[in-house]
């Protein structure tokens, strides 16, 4: 409850502050400090709110809705704790949380800054009601207790003490196809107990629990990565707006850019960490599978990464001994249009996979908010994209009048701009790709990777070119002198990788040209800064990254090898120049789990792989978790798929008969006499539905039967019958046909064999194996990509402090 | 013309030309009625639900998974499926699956399965009905 007061006075101080703000910005003076401490209400109020939540969490009150359906007890620490953003309501809590924080901190900034903090902070604030407004109590309050809406419970997780009072006796069901019981909570349970003094925070003993796809180590980090950067995103929007509020567009640059930086290191590390839950953790077999959730945090970041391209040019192109007002540099409406794109793609983001608009879509799991949710989500979306937008079409004139410049072809200054329109171009197809379900439409994965791959080899080529280029203009000579020697190594690199790997596709061979190209410029400038200016390097080392990143995957995405293959215990089997061997299985985590054994051999050495598997408990269902034997080279990645104890066939004989063969077996004649073909010879041409059968004439106890066993062929689909002989005690299969040559293989059983010892069932392991080439590049790629954010917004935020 | 206009618009068009072609050949719709599944013959995502009493197999010789779906008219279809069963199969309540039907089955390249978020509930309410 007190949660509850909590939120509504942070979302009541945040409006009050905003108008505050913006009364000032007109001239009333005395209305800063109310804004200010009415901020500062809010952000402690929205820090009480969380502390409530987590408090909530740690001691199991299971009274409140979100708690019941997403924590439970035997969790570990860690994970106990995230579960306070493993829901909608959490995670939209988590976002508020991170977003009063940064506010802080920008409230800081900006009032040491004339009258930016009342620019900044009232748009800023404009945002964050956006937040507290979708945490109120009448939508996603977490703080809402179980007993507002009726629901079901597992009788398992009440607390039995109480179970015997005879008034709740009314409320309790049974299903009789689970055999599982129930209570219904509700208000007139609620009522209820209350009359009979039981202690509402004892009742509820035990929680839904937390998904088991979600308990591993990278929930504890990955999401709250994501809405930190999330967080950050409204701040190159409130600068971008409070630019265009004062109609000035030199200051703001410079301010916005270590922010921008920032956040989009942190939304880039956070989307790569989600990339590798998935490959390592969840099994889904890459690290990008271009689903929704994961492509709706991308667009946001590649917009990001462009305007901090045409951002750097900006500040460039200011020059630093005019203070005239008309002296802001190149691209500043890109830069404002770009800055306000990156916020609004957050909002759509959140729009696409919280309103529960892409329900068929994606492999995440979505609960559907509720009409009210989906309404508000998409309102506050066009809300900020008109009030961005909007106030940008109002400056139009001014902006094309006094900032239109004519950038020279030669310039580092174009290669830079056409290298973020290149993003920007990757971002509106993802953006499209995503948008599909909407319109009850998807695109297939070849859309996102044909389109993406020269978008990326022109990136690589830029990358590597805009840093030859020098800036304003630059000579042919100087050009050619630049682009010789990194050209000819990379020539020569690809040339050799091309020998070796036998590439097969064309692109990905541009693409590791284009990359390596741009790993060799960049590396040949770090090596220059490093000497000289280190806090220079980081845009360099970043570009290093992006290339070493791009190679790999280019390696991963041309050379993966998969294959799904069955391991009998004690049989090895030979792939890929690999000997595996399944060794048996064990319980793991006192049973929950099972791990399973699989040796592998390579040459001399022998590692051993180990996959588990288990029965989820959350939701009764088969949970598969891969492991991988990482490499330098390669990646040997197995994921579980199965297991089985097969019971062998009782000692079948298998034949290979010609048409007019006889055998004996048992003391039985029997004659493959000839086929029966189909009556229909065209679907048999045509590769339609077909049987094919052999007839075969047994002779028994002086009688004569016919049997038939056939093939039934669908559209290359396989399905063998057997035929029986009840009286002989004959099972005939047939294992395989051909028909051209004239020959059949059939297996011979006694389905009542008893006479033949019985053979221990065998253990059969089903896993898909793959081999993911230099998957180690793309890790590699995205770590020292992150070194060159850190060193590039260490530096940017020491000038925009100065 | 700006070199600057010259550049970014060029890239904008041309991959948004590229874009809106292959997106006409990549495209796949949604369908709910399995009339329409049957009669189309290209790619698509046919959304229903599992018939349970049918059960499903699971033939290790062809590594395949195939069961029956049911559209909202109660029309019934094969599917056969080139891979592992998914998790959450048995306990979903609506499938997608994505492929292409010919000669009686549907192929499908991918399974999606749905899980209600409050089976409980509605279990407990099939039962008092």
């Amino acid at each position: 409850m007190i949660g509850n007061v909590a939120l509504t006075l942070a979302l009541l101080s945040a409006v009050f502050s905003v108008i505050m703000y913006f009364l000032n910005y007109r001239g009333y003076k005395n209305t800063l400090a109310p804004a200010r401490i009415s901020f500062h209400i809010s952000a402690i109020m929205v820090l009480a709110a969380s502390a409530l939540l987590l408090q909530a969490i740690m001691t199991h009150q299971y009274q409140y809705r979100y708690v019941y359906n997403y924590s439970g007890s035997g969790l570990p620490l860690g994970l106990l704790m995230s579960t306070f953003y493993a829901g909608q309501e959490g995670s939209f809590m988590l976002w508020t949380l991170f977003s009063s924080i940064v506010g802080l901190v920008l409230l800081d900034y900006t009032s040491k800054r004339g009258d930016l903090e009342q620019r900044v902070m009232m748009v800023y604030g404009i945002c964050l009601i956006y937040l507290l407004v979708m945490v109120n109590p009448l939508l996603k309050s977490p703080f809402i207790y179980i007993w507002s809406q009726p629901d079901f419970i597992d009788l398992k997780h009440i607390n039995s003490a109480y179970l015997t009072l005879p008034a709740l006796q009314n409320f309790l069901f049974s299903d009789p196809q689970s055999g599982k019981q129930f209570i219904q909570v509700g208000p007139d349970l609620l009522a209820i107990l209350k009359t009979n003094n039981v202690p509402l925070d004892k009742f509820i003993i035990e929680g839904r629990g937390l998904n088991p796809l979600l308990q591993n180590f990278w929930m504890q980090i990955h999401p709250p990565m994501l809405f930190v950067g999330f967080s950050m995103a409204a701040v190159p929007y409130s600068f971008a707006m409070a630019a265009l509020i004062k109609d000035e567009y030199n200051e703001w640059v410079k301010q916005s850019l270590p922010w921008l930086l920032i956040g989009t290191m942190v939304l880039g590390f956070a989307i790569m960490l989600g990339g590798y839950w998935a490959y390592g953790v969840l099994g889904w077999g890459g690290y990008w599978g271009w689903d929704p959730v994961e492509n709706s945090s991308l667009v946001p970041w590649l917009i990001a990464v462009a305007s901090i391209h045409t951002m750097l040019i900006q500040k460039k192109t200011q020059d630093k001994s005019n203070n005239d007002k008309l002296n802001a540099g190149r691209f500043v409406k890109t830069n404002l249009i770009l800055s306000i794109f990156v916020y609004i793609l957050v909002l759509y983001s959140t729009f696409l996979t919280r309103s529960g608009i892409l329900g068929d879509a994606s492999v995440h799991s979505f609960v559907d908010p509720g009409m009210m949710v989906y309404l508000l989500l998409l309102i506050f979306l066009l809300f900020f994209g008109l009030l961005g937008l909007g106030l940008v079409f109002y400056r139009w004139k001014y902006l094309t009048e006094n900032f239109s410049y004519e950038e020279n072809i030669l310039s580092r200054e174009l290669a830079l701009f056409t290298g973020s329109f290149a993003l920007i171009a990757s971002a509106i197809i993802i953006l499209v790709g995503t948008s599909a379900p909407i319109f009850g439409q998807t695109v297939e994965l070849k859309f996102y990777n044909e389109l993406n791959l020269p978008i990326a080899i022109i990136i690589g080529t830029l990358n590597g070119l805009s840093i030859i280029l020098k800036w304003k203009t630059t000579g042919k000579k100087e050009l050619l002198n630049g682009i010789k020697v990194p050209m000819i190594i990379s020539l020569l690199l690809t040339a050799i990788i091309f020998i070796i790997s036998s590439f097969e596709n064309f692109m990905l061979v541009i693409l590791t040209f284009s990359s390596i190209f741009a790993l060799v410029v960049n590396a040949e400038i770090v090596l220059k800064i490093l000497r000289r200016k280190k806090n220079h390097a980081g845009a360099y080392i970043a570009h290093i990254g992006i290339a070493v990143f791009m190679v790999g995957v280019a390696a991963t995405a041309g050379y993966t090898k998969n294959e799904q293959i069955d391991l009998v215990k004690g049989e090895k089997v030979e792939l890929w120049g690999y000997q595996m061997n399944f060794a048996g299985y064990q319980p793991i985590e006192g049973g929950k789990k099972y791990v399973f054994n699989v040796e592998i051999k390579d040459g001399d050495d022998i590692k051993v792989a180990a996959p588990v598997m288990y029965i989820a408990e959350f939701n009764n269902s088969l949970m598969r978790e891969p492991d991988i034997l990482v490499g330098l080279t390669k990646d040997l990645y197995v994921a579980p798929v199965s297991y089985d104890e097969v019971n062998p066939s009782n000692g079948g004989q298998t034949v290979n008969m010609k048409k007019g063969d006889v055998i004996d077996y048992r003391g039985m004649k029997i004659e493959f006499t000839d086929f029966v073909l189909p009556e229909d010879m065209t679907a048999m041409m045509s590769g339609g539905k077909f049987k094919i059968g052999a007839n075969l004439k047994v002779t028994y106890n002086g009688k004569t039967y016919n049997l038939e066993p056939f093939m039934e062929n669908s559209g290359g689909q396989q399905e063998f019958h057997t035929a029986e002989l009840q009286e002989a005690d004959l099972k005939i299969d047939l294992a395989n046909m051909n028909a051209t040559g004239g020959e059949i293989t059939i297996v011979l059983q006694s389905p009542s064999s008893e006479n033949i010892p019985i053979q221990p069932p065998k253990e059969v392991l089903t896993v898909d194996v793959s081999i993911k080439p230099f998957i180690s590049l793309v890790w590699l790629g995205v770590v020292v990509m992150i070194i060159g954010f850190v060193i590039s917004a260490s530096r940017r935020s020491k000038e925009s402090l100065a | 013309m700006k070199n600057k206009y010259i550049f970014g618009g060029t890239i904008i068009i041309v991959f948004l030309g590229l874009m809106i072609y292959l997106f006409t050949q990549t495209n796949v719709q949604y369908e709910s009625s399995f009339v329409k599944v049957m009669a189309s013959g290209k790619t698509v995502k046919a959304t229903g639900s599992w018939v349970k009493e049918k059960g499903y197999q699971l033939d290790k010789r062809n590594k395949t998974f195939s069961f029956y779906i049911q559209d909202e008219n109660g029309n019934l279809m094969k599917v056969v499926y080139k891979g592992a069963m998914p998790n959450n199969f048995e306990s979903s309540t609506s499938v997608v699956v994505t492929g292409k039907y010919s000669d009686g089955i549907f192929y499908a390249t991918d399974i999606l399965t749905k899980c209600p978020s409050k089976y409980q509930e509605q279990s407990v309410q099939q039962a008092g009905a």
